[in-house]
């Protein structure tokens, strides 16, 4: 039995020329099997039958190589997984490309769906298994190594573990929560990565808005371009590109709100950047714009337009639990955690974020209508009974007057000074 | 048509990821089917261990059992292609037996096998297979027939247990969770654009 981490075994081997044996490590380039696996692509949504066998016998073979590699015994899984590019390259494609639920694509074919479920479920036990430094008490490696040996491989990502979970959270969110918290645990170089994605998460923001010919607050510390084509209105555009916005918001929001709802700890990383004050900005700009034109447009089909405001306020709601998530694990669970002791810090965040964001109107009524803010000041006042009442009725009396102000009545569960 | 994504944008514009780049097209499909006949040429069964096993039968049985196992190397040779060579034709004709050693018929699992390994091929060459197969199988039981296809398999390989198998996994994904409908007074609210109030 395995009783050596696997990172540190040598195994004897006869050098082919001579016969002479010689140790290797057991992770090795050349314990790795040449099996050469295939890119992974999506469905044809036409569902034309040439297209269909072709996306069937792809699938089929990466489903049979995904299901040899899962038989593997641990230390040949790690030997191919670490030194087969044909097989990261596969999975890489399988997370990039394949239909999430939320894209609405169908395709009736009863095998198409039966192979796109098994690879579905063994895309996921790999990442699961690759995710495991300990699969057993005979086979392990070290965390040390284990960090090393998944970041300097690019076994994992930034953009693969927003994947993961927009593609698994929902289901397996309690297994998928261990994979990513170990990951980061591991390798902390992972936090750093986060820290350099979020201005690209943010720069995804702006050029939304400038798809739709709308700025953001931030938006003049970037230079125009001299040579920018003059934008087309969201009334005026080719109605497969205003789709294509509302399909790229829908995106970004389930993304962002299924990273941090698997990995909320995130949230103070994602921070450093004022993510949560740039999201409220965006969201301030962005749907009030989108939500007219895609009532004032005219459309051939009705179901198209209610299919697009329906993206429209699912995205709205997941910007806003994506915000909750941050405001939550900064802010409140910290305040419930640790009782009286030290709270002050996560009281004055608390405060300073939303006294921040008082002229976000539209953004602040549809937070409140989601998550009373009234109940989150009760519980900091029940934490802190000291709390200065001049501040926290400020807040309250602006939430009211933004509901005031948008013509909408207030829902009777949000709470407030009404 | 690729979808827009976060993640590809991530993927492109940010630095925290390999940059592969990649295009699928179908010749990755051709690669992987010339690997799969190699790898099949190296498995441990070979038509030698085939011809020596069906020695077995009884005497009466001979000459039917070696006229089927010469219909199968034909039918072999029609789906890898004539300019293959001896050993080539001898592998694929250990796959199809190997294929439809428990088959009556050619079904969907089989096509799927048989096109995988070979590409778009004759159906009457597979019938053809699968029946000289049932014919030369049906005089041995099937613990012979188990332990002559698995005496041969690679150490290590199905002998493990498969990872993740006892796992529960949930096919529950994101779906679209609007939070309103679309309001069914917009064209009035259109409509507060136009005044009459000069």
């Amino acid at each position: 039995p395995q009783t050596l981490p696997l990172d540190q075994i040598q195994l004897p081997v006869p050098d082919k020329r001579t016969g002479k044996i010689q140790h290797l490590p057991a992770l090795h380039p050349s314990r790795k099997k040449d099996r050469h696996f295939v890119l992974y692509k999506p469905p044809p949504q036409d569902g034309t039958p040439a297209l269909v066998e072709e996306f069937l016998e792809r699938a089929n073979f990466i489903a049979n190589d995904l299901d040899w590699l899962l038989a593997l015994p641990h230390d040949k899984f790690w030997c191919q997984v670490i030194f087969d590019e044909t097989m990261q390259k596969c999975l890489d494609s399988f997370l990039h490309y394949t239909p999430r639920q939320y894209d609405e694509f169908v395709n009736p074919n009863p095998a198409v769906e039966e192979v796109q479920k098994h690879l579905h479920r063994s895309v996921f036990m790999i990442f699961l298994r690759m995710s495991t430094h300990k699969e057993s008490k005979e086979h392990f490696i070290t965390p040390e190594a284990f960090g090393e040996i998944i970041y300097d491989g690019f076994l994992f990502d930034i953009p693969k573990i927003f994947d993961l979970c927009v593609i698994f959270g929902k289901g397996n969110a309690v297994l998928l929560k261990k994979m990513i918290g170990n990951i980061f645990n591991q390798q902390p170089n992972y936090f750093n990565d986060l820290n350099e994605t979020v201005p690209t998460i943010l720069q995804v923001f702006s050029s939304i808005c400038d798809k739709c010919g709308l700025r953001l607050e931030n938006h003049s510390q970037r230079p125009q371009k001299i040579d920018a084509p003059t934008k087309v209105s969201l009334m005026d555009m080719p109605v497969q590109e205003f789709k294509d916005i509302l399909l790229y918001l829908c995106d970004t929001c389930t993304t962002l709100f299924a990273f941090l709802d698997i990995f909320p700890e995130a949230s103070r990383t994602m921070q450093k950047h004022e993510f949560i004050h740039r999201l409220a900005s965006f969201y301030e700009v962005i749907v009030p714009e989108l939500e007219s034109a895609i009532k004032k447009r005219r459309f051939d089909e009705t179901s198209l337009q209610e299919n697009l405001w329906k993206r429209l306020s699912h995205s709205r709601k997941k910007m806003i639990e994506a915000f909750h998530c941050i405001i939550n694990n900064m802010c409140l669970q910290p305040i419930l955690e640790n009782g009286s002791d030290n709270i002050l810090p996560f009281i004055e965040d608390f405060l300073q974020i939303f006294t921040a964001l008082l002229h976000q109107k539209r953004f602040l009524t549809d937070y409140d209508e989601q998550f009373p803010v009234a109940d989150d000041i009760s519980l900091l006042q029940q934490a802190f009974p000291v709390l200065d009442e001049t501040r926290t009725s400020y807040i309250i009396k602006a939430v009211d007057s933004a509901w005031e102000a948008s013509g909408r009545s207030k829902p009777t569960f949000a709470t407030g000074n009404t | 048509m690729e979808l827009p994504r976060l993640t590809g944008a991530l993927r492109s514009f940010s630095n925290v990821t390999r940059q592969d780049e990649y295009t699928v097209d179908s010749s990755d499909l051709m690669t992987k089917r010339s690997k799969l006949k190699e790898y099949y040429c190296q498995t441990e069964l070979t038509w030698n261990d085939l011809t020596h096993f069906v020695e077995n039968v009884a005497q009466n049985e001979h000459q039917v059992v070696s006229e089927n196992l010469r219909t199968l190397l034909k039918a072999a040779r029609q789906l890898v292609g004539i300019e293959h060579e001896q050993e080539t034709v001898e592998s694929a004709a250990v796959f199809l037996f190997k294929t439809f050693h428990d088959k009556d018929h050619v079904g969907h699992e089989e096509t799927k096998a048989v096109k995988q390994m070979f590409g778009p091929f004759p159906s009457s060459a597979a019938t053809t297979a699968c029946n000289a197969v049932y014919r030369i199988a049906s005089n041995f039981s099937e613990e012979e027939l188990q332990k002559l296809l698995c005496a041969n398999e690679p150490a290590g390989q199905n002998s493990h247990v498969h990872f993740g198998k006892t796992i529960k996994f949930s096919f529950d994904s994101f779906v679209l969770e609007p939070s309103e409908e679309l309001p069914l007074n917009w064209q009035t609210d259109n409509q507060k654009d136009f005044s009459l109030d000069y």
